[in-house]
């Protein structure tokens, strides 16, 4: 190898070379997918003010919008937080909301019966929440930036939620839905967001 | 204060916020200390109703500091407030609503009323469903009928399941299956929950696996007992009441199916074209109690749906078709019934079909005697007296008579050009009819 200014970054600079197009296609699929799915959870949530009644779809309906187990809206200083930092708050929430959408969709089935398409919805959204989960997790992994600490715990977080579900009345739990639901729109918002940053041409 | 409001440093945590309690409901419902927030509580919660009937509620409130006032709280019902006339304040905390002549529910969940704080915040929430009592017809009446219906739209308590059927795989378990009663099951969701106990003595038992043979059954997989009666009935709840079936009363030894015949074999009858052998193997699982099986044969011309049947094929695992078309592919299959098993003196049920074998009857050269002997045949069978007069084929014997199946006489000159022990060698002959009504497909 000549000694020539810069040649010792030149094997780095060719193997990172034939390993970014790689990447950037994933994060292009991934970001895509956090586009699709953020199209659905809007979908799911118009449904699922429609079928609880009014006030729940009415403009100025505001429910308190409170803690639900094993999760919280994204915090104001996220998007300050560096791109790794926020997807890897990213790849938890979604890996929190499979176990609360889950709960939601036992109890509606309960309350709408007769609307399969809501509960087809809150099944396809528990799973497409894991599925953007693992592929955000997946490109931390390739970015060498993967979560190598403890994680927080779904089973504990669905347990909660699956009991109080049970227990609650019908009005809070039809207000547990909204919040699981909105929630689950806004992680998705948030990770489209984040995976944009990381697209050629976006900020650092 | 919502969760997750932390600076930089803390949130560079590799995970969101720690769990936190499932406050939501409990804000809902109950005080938050420290918070200065004040939360209530409605009664009745989601209460079921007439149309027409009255509803008396209550928001009780509480709060940090303690003394909340009920002054200036509010009401709304699916988001319209209610006029101020019908609330009422009770006492310093508790503020009461008096609903007459209520509509019918507007969506299936339930109406919403909600207990409101003076700047419109929410406070509580109860659901209302309010109905009608109907008859079977969806008439509507008022009356002193027990069950409460909310028609709303059309949400009622269930109807009693029926016609509750069971069996039992080779004496080893019960599955039963019934049908829901109309209304409750197509409108609400309902629980249904299969429960059996031995008639004379015993507990209530409750099936656990359920959805095993469509959506309304049950299976039972083991320590049941024999030579006693069982008693079953389906329990069917929803929200708004629950049914019971009749009572269904059975032994196992009575409703015992089996395995499909195994090691179904089909094939030709030396140059016979118009014949086939079947044979089988009785199912393994009842070999030992099997002392009284019956079976059951079908088959087809291969582009056709119609089935024969060859029915009471009695305790023999092997069975001769004829009156079958030469050249012709047939499929075949067997079922068994165990029947008497133990003794029992019904018939039990018959067991699924074993999967089809097929085979083809042979095809000669175009023969004058036969095709004479094809013509003859069935019209002197059916010159012959018979208490079956279905039951007409013949076989051939040594002595190279044709006699009828079964025994009897007369007997007919055999037909020169069909050799001696024409089944084949080693056949097992059974005695076995073409289809009522006359010769085969």
């Amino acid at each position: 190898m000549s000694r020539r200014e810069g040649s010792l970054e030149a094997p780095q600079a060719d193997s990172s070379v034939s390993l970014l197009p790689h990447l950037e296609a994933k994060i292009r699929q991934t970001h895509s997918l956090a586009h699709l799915l953020t199209k659905y959870a809007e979908q799911l949530l118009q449904e699922y003010v429609q079928l609880q009644g009014d006030p729940f779809g009415l403009p100025g309906f505001s429910p308190p919008r409170l803690p639900v187990a094993g999760l919280s809206a994204p915090a104001p200083s996220h998007a300050g937080l560096p791109v790794h930092e926020r997807l890897r708050l990213d790849a938890a929430a979604l890996a929190a909301l499979p176990p609360l959408l889950d709960a939601v969709r036992r109890r509606q089935a309960e309350l709408n019966p007769r609307a399969p398409r809501l509960l087809r919805r809150l099944e396809d959204a528990a799973r497409q929440a894991r599925a953007l989960g693992a592929a955000v997790e997946a490109l931390l992994a390739a970015l060498g930036a993967a979560n190598r600490g403890p994680r927080a715990e779904p089973p504990a977080a669905a347990a909660a939620a699956t009991s109080a579900s049970a227990a609650s009345g019908v009005f809070p739990a039809k207000v547990l839905g909204l919040r699981v639901c909105g929630l689950y729109r806004e992680w998705l918002s948030r990770t489209e967001g984040d995976l944009g940053q990381l697209l050629p041409g976006g900020p650092a | 204060m919502p969760a997750g409001r932390r600076g930089p440093a803390a949130q560079s945590a590799r995970r969101p916020p720690p769990l936190l309690p499932l406050l939501l409901l409990c804000v809902l419902g109950a005080p938050r200390a420290g918070s200065g927030a004040h939360t209530a509580v409605i009664s009745p919660q989601d209460p079921t109703l007439l149309i027409g009937s009255s509803l008396q509620a209550t928001c009780s409130v509480h709060g940090d500091p303690p003394g909340a006032t009920a002054e200036g709280l509010y009401w709304t019902l699916n988001g319209r407030r209610l006029p101020p006339e019908l609330s009422r304040v009770l006492n310093t905390s508790t503020l009461a609503l008096a609903l007459a002549n209520l509509n019918g529910s507007r969506q299936q969940s339930g109406d919403n009323l909600v207990c409101h704080a003076r700047d419109g915040s929410i406070l509580a929430g109860s659901c209302l469903y309010v109905g009608r009592v109907t008859n079977h017809a969806g008439i509507s009446q008022h009356g002193a009928e027990t069950v409460l219906s909310a028609l709303l739209p059309l949400q009622v308590p269930p109807e009693k399941p029926f016609n509750i059927s069971c069996w039992s795989k080779n004496m080893k378990d019960l599955t039963c299956r019934w049908t829901p009663g109309a209304h409750g099951e197509t409108f609400l969701h309902t629980n249904y929950s299969l429960k059996y106990k031995l008639r004379w003595y015993g507990q209530d038992n409750t099936c656990e696996e359920y959805h095993t043979v469509g959506p309304h059954s049950c299976h039972i997989p083991k320590d049941l007992a024999l030579f006693t009666p069982y008693e079953i009935w389906v329990e069917a709840t929803n929200r708004l009441g629950s049914a019971r079936s009749d009572v269904l009363t059975l032994d196992i030894l009575d409703v015992v199916t089996t395995d499909p015949p195994p090691d179904v074999h089909v094939s030709r009858v030396g140059g016979l074209e118009d014949q086939l052998s079947v044979r089988w193997v009785s199912p393994p699982a009842l070999k030992d109690f099997l002392f009284q099986a019956k079976y059951q044969i079908r088959y087809r011309v291969e582009d056709s749906v119609d089935w024969k049947v060859v029915d009471d094929v009695s305790n023999q695992t092997s069975c001769r078709l004829a009156g079958l078309k030469p050249g012709t592919v047939y499929f075949v299959q067997v079922r068994c019934n165990p029947f008497g098993i133990y003794g029992s003196k019904k018939a039990g049920i018959w067991s699924e079909w074993s999967h089809p074998t097929a085979a083809s009857t042979p095809r000669s050269a175009p023969c004058s005697v036969c095709l004479s002997l094809r013509l003859i045949l069935p019209v002197l069978a059916s010159l012959l007296p018979s208490p079956h007069s279905t039951r007409t084929w013949l076989r051939p014997q040594e002595s190279g008579s044709w006699r009828r199946c079964g025994g009897g006489a007369p007997s007919f000159p055999r037909p020169p050009h069909l050799p001696r022990g024409a089944a084949g060698p080693g056949a097992q002959l059974g005695c076995c009819s073409g289809p009522q009504g006359g010769p085969g497909p």
